[in-house]
Parts: structure tokens; C-alpha cells; sequence
């Protein structure tokens, strides 16, 4: 039995995760908790690793050593049916919404539940109704994916996560895609199933305004390391350079040989002038 | 590179290609009857029948059209050499046992592969970019359940009804060549096939189009498993699919026929 006592105990708790790909190492030693009912954002430029680390999550790729407990189960090396028991307990809103096409709105949401529960169809098709108005699409449950617009389908990915009432909520890029006032709206929603449901939810992302808007602590993933984890208040103060410079949008110094170009092509000009 | 070392290549990239078809293969079989309607789960055999619909009755016209053509064509042909001996008459058998032995499966083989694989592939391929096969496996879902089971059962019905359909055209185009060049009544005709076909023939190029379905169907969903990055990638994915696809069919026409033969199934023999 695992227990149930909530603060100290990690529901995600990732220990030394590396992987590499060939010579390149795209996750260094990456050692992560994630509390119960908290909302934990793992932000990180392109490249850094956070789509890996997403998948070694979720179970989708296995690490090249460490371990990665969710709920007490240890994913890197459990067994195939224990790996669904776990999935489960999770939910993921993928960045692409990753609906099934040939189904509707509705159906999509009640696939989960119409293939790993024993419930009767009436039974799901309430379900299926409530996930939906929960997100603000019950009016849309008709629909197929390609009627919606982007912010829909991303609302109608998150009602299929929650189809089936998981403990753990994933979101890869939540606000990708979509204009401010829709990707302020998915925040809310976000906010709102962590508040009303108590899951816990893990959000990748590496939109800043939206992180700081939904996240109880901050995790910034840099060229494969974990450069920090803290609440929010300790990481808009952080000095480390790699956080300041995603903090402030400035870009990396271009490459050398570029450079000197660039600067004597620059030095040239204002001799010109 | 050396010569040698190529080959070697060349060698271990192929066996790793058969190993995960076979593999694959394996999978899906095991989850044919999840397919079927009453004995599997729900409305899965819906899915089944969509697939049936694609890649068996939308490729009927142009297995027909291409069954039609190669039939008069080989009548056309074999009548020119057969005509110096004064044997037009084993025209029809020509035909017949051409397209019953042979052509039949290897026609409707290939023009499934240019439709299907090809469709196969694509679909797969999209569904690995947009994420869906990763969210069928968060979901503790089987993507061969989902995704190859049903394309894969439909394929295993459309093909033998092709490649029945096939005969019949091929056939009838050998009829429609000696009706136009010497005037046979169909009658004639139809009693020269009967007399032609064994019913061993008619098994043996049905259990043919059954390893074409096999072969077609998981060449064309592993290249569309094998898609990563963007869309470009889905359409190289699909070039792939339709060239190895046509490429394994001619294979393993060869491997079956001469297992047949070795067998001394076939009438060949």
C-alpha cells in the first residue's frame, strides 16, 4: 500500500534521469520532485530537454539510467501492466491536442472510458458531457477536431485527460499556438482543475507569462541540466545568467567567426559615415 | 567503403526491416479478434469495415481496368506465337492459367500496394507527427489494437475478393480478344477455362493474396511508424512504403510459388 500523506511525499520524483542520444547528452542527471496538488512548471528554451524529459514521464522512452517514480511506482523498470496502471492515474494534454480525428469532440473524450472501464454507455455519455462542460465545450461535443479552432481543440485535449479523473495532469506547451487572451484562458482552466480537482499538474512550457501566472514552483532546464527549482518569487530574482537571459529575452551572442564579421562589417560602416 | 562492408550494410538493414515486420506481424495477429463483430469488443469492427471499404471497393476499379488490360495483352501476345502452331486454342488456357497462377494475385498485389501502403503509411505517419500514437499509449491503449488490427483484418478481406475479381477480369479480356479474332462463342470459351482451372490453383492464389495483404499492410504501417520530425517526413514515409511495398510482393510471390512448388502443391510441378 502506498500512503497516503501528502506534503512530503513526491508523486512525480524523478533521481539522477540521464539520456543521451549518441554522443549528444540531452538529459544530465535530472533530479526532480513533484508534490502532491501543486502545480510545478518546467520551462526551458528549444533544445533543452524538456520534451525528453516530458516523455520519460509519461513512459514513452525509458532513460538511459536513473529512476522515475510516479506514485511509488518506479517506471523505468516495472512491467508493462504496471506501466498502464500508472498511466491511469495520469492525464496528458499534448502540444498538438493529438484528438482522434475520425471521432467526435465527445467520443474522443469517452474513448478512455469506454475502453478501460466496465461503465454502461448512458454512464460515459454523462461523463463524457460533464469533462466537457468543465472546459466550457459542452455545447461543442458534437463536433469533430477539425471544426474547432486551435484553443477548442486544446480545451477538448484537456477534457480528454480528465476523462478519466487521473491524480496527474501533464501539459506539453499549453499556450503554443494560441493568441494571449485564449492562452490566458487555458491558465484559468489550469488553475481551476488544480483548485477544484486537487490534481497535480505538471506543465511544460516556455511561455514565461503563462508560467508565472499558473506555477506554485518553477523548474528551468538548460542544455540538459536542471539549472533551478524554486517558487516564483525566488526565481524572477535569480541571478543565475542562463535565468536572467530567459527572464529577459536576450538572445545568445551570435558565433564568432559571425561576429567578427558583423562587427567589422559595422566598423566599416560608421567610418563611412 | 569497401564492397564488402556495403553489403554487410546493406545486409543488417534489411534484417533489421524483416525482424520488426515479423514482429509486428505478430502483434497484430493476436489482436485480429478483437476485430470481429460479436466475439470482439464493441463497435471495433465497425472501424474494420470502413478499412474494407478503402481498400478493397475504391481499388476495384483500377484492379479491374489493370486486369483487363493484361489479360488482352497476353492473349494478344501468346495468340501471335500460339497462331504459327496452330494452337490458338491453348490462348485460353494461357490466360487463364497465367492469371489464376500468377497474375491475378501479383496485379491486385501491386495496385493495392500504389493505393494502400501508400494510404497506410500517410495515415500512420500523421498520426505519429500530431502525437496520437503517443496519446493512445498514455491513454494504456494499444496502437495496434487501435490503429493496425483493423486495417490489417480489412486487408485480409478485401485482397482475396480482389484478386478474385482480377481472374474474373483477366480472363474475360482473353474472352473479349478471341471473340474480336476468331469468333468464339463465349460458351467455347467458358468450357475451355473450366477445364483449365484446378480448384488447387484457386487455393493456392487465394492463400498468395492473403501473404500480399500481410506484406503490403505492415510495410506500409511500419514506414508510417517510423515517421519522426514533420510533415515532410510523412511523405517520404510514404514514397518508402509504396517502394518496398511492390518491392516485398514481387519477393515473396517468388518465395511462395517456389515453396508451392517445392511443397509439390502446385499443378507445375
Amino acid at each position: 500500500m502506498m500512503t497516503k500523506d501528502m506534503s512530503a511525499d513526491p508523486v512525480i520524483r524523478l533521481r539522477d534521469v540521464s539520456v543521451a542520444f549518441g554522443s549528444k547528452r540531452v538529459l544530465d542527471s535530472v533530479t526532480l520532485d513533484v508534490y502532491r496538488g501543486e502545480i510545478l512548471v518546467l520551462l526551458g528554451g528549444s533544445g533543452s530537454g524538456k520534451t525528453t524529459l516530458l516523455k520519460q514521464v509519461l513512459g514513452l522512452m525509458k532513460p538511459d539510467s536513473g529512476s522515475i517514480h510516479i506514485n511509488g511506482v518506479d517506471i523505468t523498470s516495472c512491467t508493462p501492466s504496471e506501466l498502464d496502471a500508472v498511466r491511469r492515474q495520469m492525464g496528458v494534454a499534448f502540444q498538438a491536442a493529438a484528438l482522434f480525428n475520425s471521432l467526435s469532440i465527445e467520443e474522443n473524450v469517452a474513448l478512455p472510458l469506454q475502453e478501460l472501464t466496465e461503465l454502461a454507455d448512458p454512464t460515459i455519455k454523462m461523463m463524457a458531457w460533464m469533462k466537457l462542460w468543465a472546459v466550457g465545450l459542452a455545447d461543442s461535443a458534437a463536433l469533430y477536431p477539425s471544426e474547432l479552432s486551435g484553443g477548442m481543440r486544446k480545451r477538448a485535449a484537456v477534457a480528454r485527460a480528465i476523462a478519466m479523473d487521473p491524480e496527474i495532469l501533464v501539459f506539453d506547451e499549453p499556450s503554443a499556438g494560441l493568441d494571449p487572451i485564449v492562452a490566458a484562458g487555458l491558465d484559468n482552466l489550469i488553475l481551476f482543475l488544480k483548485q477544484t480537482l486537487g490534481m497535480t499538474i505538471l506543465v511544460v512550457t516556455h511561455a514565461l507569462e503563462s508560467a508565472f501566472r499558473i506555477a506554485d514552483r518553477l523548474a528551468m532546464l538548460y542544455q540538459g541540466h536542471l539549472i533551478a527549482v524554486e517558487t516564483k518569487d525566488q526565481f524572477r530574482t535569480d541571478t543565475h545568467p542562463r535565468i536572467r537571459q530567459f527572464l529577459d529575452g536576450t538572445p545568445d551572442p551570435i558565433a564568432r567567426g559571425e561576429h567578427s564579421f558583423m562587427a567589422s562589417y559595422l566598423r566599416a560602416f560608421q567610418h563611412e559615415h | 567503403m569497401s564492397l564488402l562492408e556495403q553489403v554487410g550494410r546493406a545486409l543488417i538493414v534489411w534484417s533489421e526491416d524483416i525482424g520488426a515486420l515479423v514482429l509486428q506481424w505478430w502483434a497484430a495477429l493476436w489482436r485480429l479478434p478483437t476485430m470481429l463483430p460479436a466475439v470482439g469488443k464493441g463497435t471495433r469492427w465497425v472501424a474494420t469495415l470502413d478499412q474494407t471499404l478503402l481498400i478493397g471497393v475504391r481499388a476495384l476499379p483500377m484492379v479491374c481496368t489493370m486486369s483487363l488490360s493484361i489479360g488482352f495483352v497476353l492473349a494478344l501476345e501468346g495468340a501471335a506465337e500460339l497462331r504459327r502452331f496452330g494452337g490458338l486454342i491453348y490462348v485460353v488456357d494461357l490466360v487463364t492459367l497465367g492469371f489464376l497462377r500468377e497474375l491475378g494475385a501479383l496485379v491486385t498485389g501491386v495496385a493495392v500496394s500504389g493505393r494502400s501502403a501508400s494510404a497506410i503509411s500517410a495515415e500512420v505517419g500523421t498520426m505519429v507527427v500530431t502525437e496520437e500514437m503517443d496519446a493512445l499509449r498514455v491513454m494504456g491503449l494499444n496502437p495496434v489494437e487501435f490503429t493496425l488490427a483493423p486495417r490489417y483484418l480489412a486487408a485480409l478481406i478485401a485482397m482475396p475478393c480482389l484478386t478474385i475479381v482480377s481472374n474474373i477480369c483477366g480472363i474475360f479480356a482473353g474472352y473479349v480478344f478471341l471473340a474480336f479474332s476468331i469468333e468464339m462463342s463465349f460458351r467455347v470459351y467458358f468450357r475451355e477455362v473450366l477445364e483449365a482451372i484446378l480448384l488447387r490453383d484457386v487455393w493456392l492464389t487465394l492463400i498468395k493474396s492473403l501473404v500480399f495483404a500481410t506484406v503490403i499492410v505492415q510495410v506500409g504501417y511500419l514506414e508510417g511508424l517510423r515517421v519522426s520530425g514533420g510533415p515532410d517526413a510523412v511523405g517520404r514515409a510514404t514514397t518508402t512504403a509504396v517502394v518496398k511495398s511492390i518491392f516485398m510482393v514481387i519477393l515473396t510471390d517468388l518465395a511462395s510459388t517456389w515453396f508451392f512448388y517445392m511443397m509439390g502443391w502446385s499443378a507445375a510441378g
